[in-house]
C-alpha cells in the first residue's frame, strides 16, 4: 500500500543523506552562533544607556567659522561633524558670502565677563541658506549653547546651595518598561531567529518538486499509483520535518546560549505548525514554475511578503497591544516566550489563521499539481489560472 | 564598428534580461522606502519637528488634580505636552505604559516625583520633554526661594541666548526636512547606497559574461572573431557601464526630484563612472577566473560583502587616525561632493585615487583576458 508516508520517506531519507544538505545545516547552525554573539552585543550596548546611534559619523561633514575670544563655545563645538576654524567677524562674513563655509558663529567679545557677572550672553549664527546642511550646523550650535546653558545653571545653582544651606526639595525620577530599542532586539530579534529556520529549507521543496521537472523524473512520479495530494502532502511533510529538526536544535542552542525562552514546548509546536502554510505557498510556486531560476524569483518575492505577514503585527503589538497583531503567529511565540498570560482566544486566533492559510495553500498547489498543463505544459498564464481555479473560466481542453 | 556590433550585441542581452529591468525596477522602490525611513525615523527622534507636525500632543502626561493651573503645569504645557488630570497619583499609574508616557506628581514635601514609560514609542522625545520642564520648574523654585529678581531668574534660567540670522535666504535650497538627522542619514548614508546600487547589480549581471560563454561553448566562437582582446573587453564592459551609470544618474534626478540636491554632478559622474569602471572590471576578471557560473556568483558575492566593508563601514566609525585614509574613500568623497554647493579644490586629489584604481582594474582585467585567449587558442 503506498500512500504519501512513502514519498516522506524517501524524501526525508535523501535529504538527510545528502553531503550538500549537511553542509548547508551545519553552516546554518554556525551563523546562529555569530547572530547569537551580535545581538547580545547589541542588546549590551543598548542596556549601557550609550544607547545605539544610527547616524552616520562624517568628519568635516559641516564647515562654521567662529569668532569666539572667551573660547568657552568654540571648545565645545562638536569637532567630529564640523570643521571649526576660528575667525574674526569680516573675515568670516566674507567666507560666508563666498559659499566656502556654512556658518558663521559669534559670540560677544567680553563673554567670561558676562557669565562672570550673571549676564546674559547673547550668541549669533549666520547661517548660509544655499547650504542643505545648515540644519546640522544649527544642531551643533544649538547643542553646545544648552549644554554650557545647563553647565552654568547648576554651577551658579551649587553655589547657592553650600551660601544657603537650605533643604529644598529635590526630584524624584522613575523608569518603568523595557525601552522599545531593548524590546526589539530582545523579543523581535529572538523571534525571528526562532522562525528563521522556515525560510532557509525552500530550496528543498524547490528541487524536491521543479527537481522532477528539470530532470523528467515527474512523469514516472505521475504514473505512480499515487494522487497528486499524495505526492504534494508527502514531499511537504519531508520538509517540514527537516525544518522541525532544525528549530529544535536552534532552541536548544538558544536555551544553552542563556536566552529566556518560557513554555519551551508551546513555542516549538507553533513554529513546526507555522512551517505548514510556509511550506504550502512554497508548493504553490514550486508546482507552478517550469525552473529553478523561475522558481527563484518567486520564491524571494513570496518570502518577503510571509516575512512581511509575520513580523508587521508583532512590531503592531510592541507598540499598541491590539488584538488583531495575534493573527501572526510570531506575535504568539514572543508572547509565550516573554511568559505573558494570554487569552485562549488570541491563540485560537492565531491558530485558526494557519489552519485556513494551510488549507488554502496546498488546496491550491495540489489542484496545480494535479493538472498536467501546468506540470509539463503548455502553461496557462497566472491570470487564466486564476480565473479557471475560481470557476469564472472553463478550462481549455487539448483535443 | 566590429566594437559596437558586439556592444550592441551584449546591450541587446541586458535589455532582453527580464530579471535585471525587474531589480531596476526594485531599486525605485528602494530609494522611495529609504527616504520615507529616513523622513519617518527624523521626525520621531526630533522634538521640534514632532510640535510642528503635531505630535507631541499626542504624548499624553498624568498629572493630579490638585496641580491645575500650577507653575509645574505651565511649565509641563510649555513642552506642548498633553497633560491628563487625575483625582490621584493611584489611579494615574494605572494607565502608565497604556496612555500615558509618564505620571507626575508632587508630593506632600514638594518633592517632584517623575515616573516614566519606557515602553512608549515617543519615549526618547517624551523623557527630553519632562525632564526640561521638571527641571526648569525646580531651577526656578530654587531660585525664587533664594529671593532673586525674576529679571535675574530668567538670565540664570538661560544664560545664553541663540539668534539666528539667515545669510543668502532669497536663494533658500530647497530641502525635503529641514532637519540634521534627515540631513546625515540621507547624504551620510542612503545617497552613496543608492547611487552605488547600479554598480553592483552590473558586477552581478557581467560576472556569467566570460564563464557563461565558455558553458555555452561559444567562447572560441568569440575568440575566433576579428577582435583585439582589450576591444572583447571593451565589448563586455561598455554596455553594461553605460546602463549602470544611466541609472545612477537617473537616481541623482530622482534624489533632485525628493529634494535633497546633489551638487556637483559633473566630479559625482567622475566618482561614478571610476567605481562603475571598478565593479564591473572586477566582475569580469572573476568570470575569466572561474570555472562555472555558479563558482562566480559566490565569489562575486564575497566580493560585494567586502566592498560593502569597506565602501560603507567608514561611514559611521569615528576615526581619529584613519582620517588620512577615509579621506580617499570614495563613498566619503561623495558624501562632501554631493552636499556642498562649492567644495575646496584639495577634493579633486582625493579623487584621483579612485580613478587609478579602476583603470587598474581594467587593465589588469584585459592581461588575463589576454592570458586566457593564449591558452584557448
Amino acid at each position: 500500500m503506498m500512500n504519501f508516508t512513502t514519498i516522506t520517506r524517501w524524501e526525508f531519507k535523501n535529504t538527510l543523506k545528502s553531503r550538500k544538505f549537511l553542509l548547508i545545516f551545519f553552516l546554518q547552525i554556525s551563523v546562529l552562533f555569530l547572530m547569537i554573539v551580535v545581538f547580545n552585543s547589541f542588546a549590551a550596548n543598548l542596556e549601557s544607556e550609550k544607547g545605539l546611534s544610527i547616524t552616520p559619523s562624517l568628519t568635516g561633514f559641516a564647515t562654521l567659522d567662529v569668532e569666539d575670544q572667551g573660547g568657552l563655545f568654540s571648545k565645545r563645538l562638536n569637532p567630529e561633524v564640523l570643521t571649526i576654524q576660528n575667525s574674526t567677524y569680516n573675515q568670516g562674513m566674507a567666507r560666508l558670502a563666498n559659499g566656502n563655509i556654512g556658518g558663521f558663529f559669534a559670540v560677544p567679545s567680553n563673554s567670561v565677563a558676562l557669565i562672570q557677572n550673571n549676564d546674559r550672553v547673547a550668541t549669533i549664527l549666520y547661517l548660509d541658506y544655499r547650504d542643505p546642511k545648515r540644519s546640522v550646523i544649527r544642531q551643533e550650535v544649538n547643542n553646545t549653547n544648552q549644554i554650557l546653558s545647563s553647565t552654568l545653571t547648576s554651577a551658579y545653582l551649587d553655589s547657592l546651595k553650600s551660601q544657603n544651606n537650605t533643604n529644598q526639595p529635590g526630584i524624584t525620577e522613575k523608569t518603568s518598561g523595557e525601552s522599545l530599542p531593548l524590546q526589539i532586539v530582545r523579543k523581535v530579534m529572538l523571534a525571528v531567529l526562532l522562525f528563521l529556520p522556515l525560510f532557509l529549507f525552500g530550496n528543498l521543496v524547490i528541487d524536491s518538486i521543479v527537481g522532477e521537472k528539470e530532470r523528467k523524473t515527474g512523469e514516472i512520479l505521475m504514473a505512480m499509483p499515487l494522487s497528486s495530494t499524495d505526492i504534494i502532502l508527502g514531499k511537504s511533510v519531508a520538509v517540514v520535518l527537516t525544518m522541525a529538526l532544525q528549530v529544535a536544535m536552534w532552541m536548544i542552542i538558544l536555551l544553552g546560549a542563556g536566552f529566556q525562552l518560557k513554555n519551551a514546548a508551546i513555542v516549538y509546536m507553533t513554529v513546526v505548525l507555522t512551517a505548514l502554510p510556509i511550506v504550502g505557498l512554497t508548493t504553490i510556486i514550486a508546482a507552478y514554475a517550469k525552473n529553478y531560476k523561475e522558481a527563484g524569483i518567486g520564491l524571494s518575492f513570496a518570502y518577503i511578503f510571509i516575512v512581511g505577514l509575520l513580523i508587521v503585527p508583532l512590531l503592531a503589538y510592541l507598540s499598541r497591544q491590539s488584538a488583531a497583531a495575534n493573527i501572526s503567529p510570531m506575535t504568539l511565540t514572543m508572547r509565550l516566550f516573554s511568559g505573558e498570560t494570554i487569552a485562549p482566544v488570541d491563540i485560537l486566533l492565531s491558530f485558526a489563521f494557519i489552519l485556513i492559510l494551510s488549507l488554502l495553500s496546498y488546496g491550491i498547489s495540489i489542484k496545480l499539481f494535479s493538472r498536467d498543463d501546468v506540470v509539463f505544459g503548455p502553461r496557462p498564464g497566472i491570470i487564466r489560472l486564476a480565473l479557471e481555479l475560481l470557476g469564472i473560466k472553463k478550462r481549455r481542453v487539448l483535443k | 564598428m566590429k566594437l559596437w556590433t558586439l556592444s550592441k550585441k551584449e546591450a541587446q542581452d541586458i535589455l532582453g534580461n527580464k530579471i535585471y529591468l525587474l531589480v531596476v525596477l526594485v531599486q525605485v522602490f528602494i530609494i522611495l522606502g529609504a527616504f520615507g525611513l529616513a523622513l519617518a525615523t527624523s521626525v520621531i527622534s526630533d522634538p521640534a519637528l514632532l510640535d510642528q507636525y503635531g505630535i507631541t500632543s499626542n504624548i499624553k502626561v498624568g498629572v493630579t488634580q490638585d496641580l491645575q493651573g500650577s507653575q509645574l503645569a505651565k511649565d509641563l504645557e510649555a513642552q506642548k505636552l498633553k497633560l491628563v488630570y487625575y483625582n490621584n497619583t493611584q489611579q494615574a499609574n494605572q494607565f502608565l505604559g497604556r496612555q500615558l508616557a509618564a505620571v507626575i506628581t508632587i508630593s506632600p514635601q514638594g518633592e517632584v516625583q517623575v515616573q516614566l514609560d519606557n515602553a512608549n514609542v515617543f519615549y526618547q522625545v517624551a523623557s527630553t520633554k519632562v525632564r526640561t520642564a521638571v527641571n526648569n520648574f525646580q531651577t526656578r523654585r530654587t531660585l525664587q526661594s533664594s529671593g532673586l529678581a525674576s529679571e535675574k531668574i530668567k538670565a540664570i534660567q538661560e544664560p545664553v541666548t541663540l539668534t539666528e540670522v539667515p545669510v543668502a535666504e532669497n536663494q533658500k535650497v530647497k530641502i525635503a526636512m529641514d532637519s540634521a538627522y534627515f540631513v546625515e542619514i540621507m547624504y551620510g548614508f542612503i545617497m552613496p547606497f543608492i547611487l552605488l546600487l547600479p554598480f553592483f547589480l552590473a558586477s552581478n549581471i557581467v560576472t556569467d559574461s566570460i564563464v557563461g560563454e565558455r558553458e555555452r561553448k561559444t567562447f572560441e566562437v568569440l575568440l575566433m572573431t576579428p577582435l583585439s582582446s582589450i576591444m572583447v573587453v571593451l565589448g563586455k564592459i561598455i554596455p553594461i557601464l553605460t546602463f549602470s551609470l544611466i541609472q545612477s544618474v537617473a537616481w541623482i534626478f530622482l534624489l533632485d526630484l525628493l529634494q535633497v540636491p546633489i551638487y556637483n554632478l559633473f566630479l559625482m559622474i567622475i566618482i561614478l563612472f571610476s567605481m562603475g569602471l571598478g565593479f564591473i572590471g572586477v566582475g569580469i576578471l572573476i568570470s575569466i577566473l572561474v570555472d562555472s557560473t555558479k563558482e562566480a556568483n559566490s565569489a562575486i558575492t564575497l566580493v560585494l560583502v567586502f566592498a560593502t566593508f569597506i565602501l560603507f563601514v567608514p561611514l559611521f566609525i569615528k576615526s581619529g587616525m584613519f582620517q588620512g585614509i577615509i579621506n580617499f574613500i570614495p563613498t566619503v568623497l561623495m558624501v562632501k561632493i554631493a552636499s556642498s554647493p562649492v567644495i575646496r579644490p584639495e577634493v579633486m586629489i582625493y579623487i584621483l585615487p579612485t580613478i587609478v584604481i579602476s583603470i587598474a582594474v581594467f587593465l589588469f582585467t584585459v592581461r588575463s583576458f589576454k592570458h586566457e585567449r593564449a591558452i584557448r587558442l
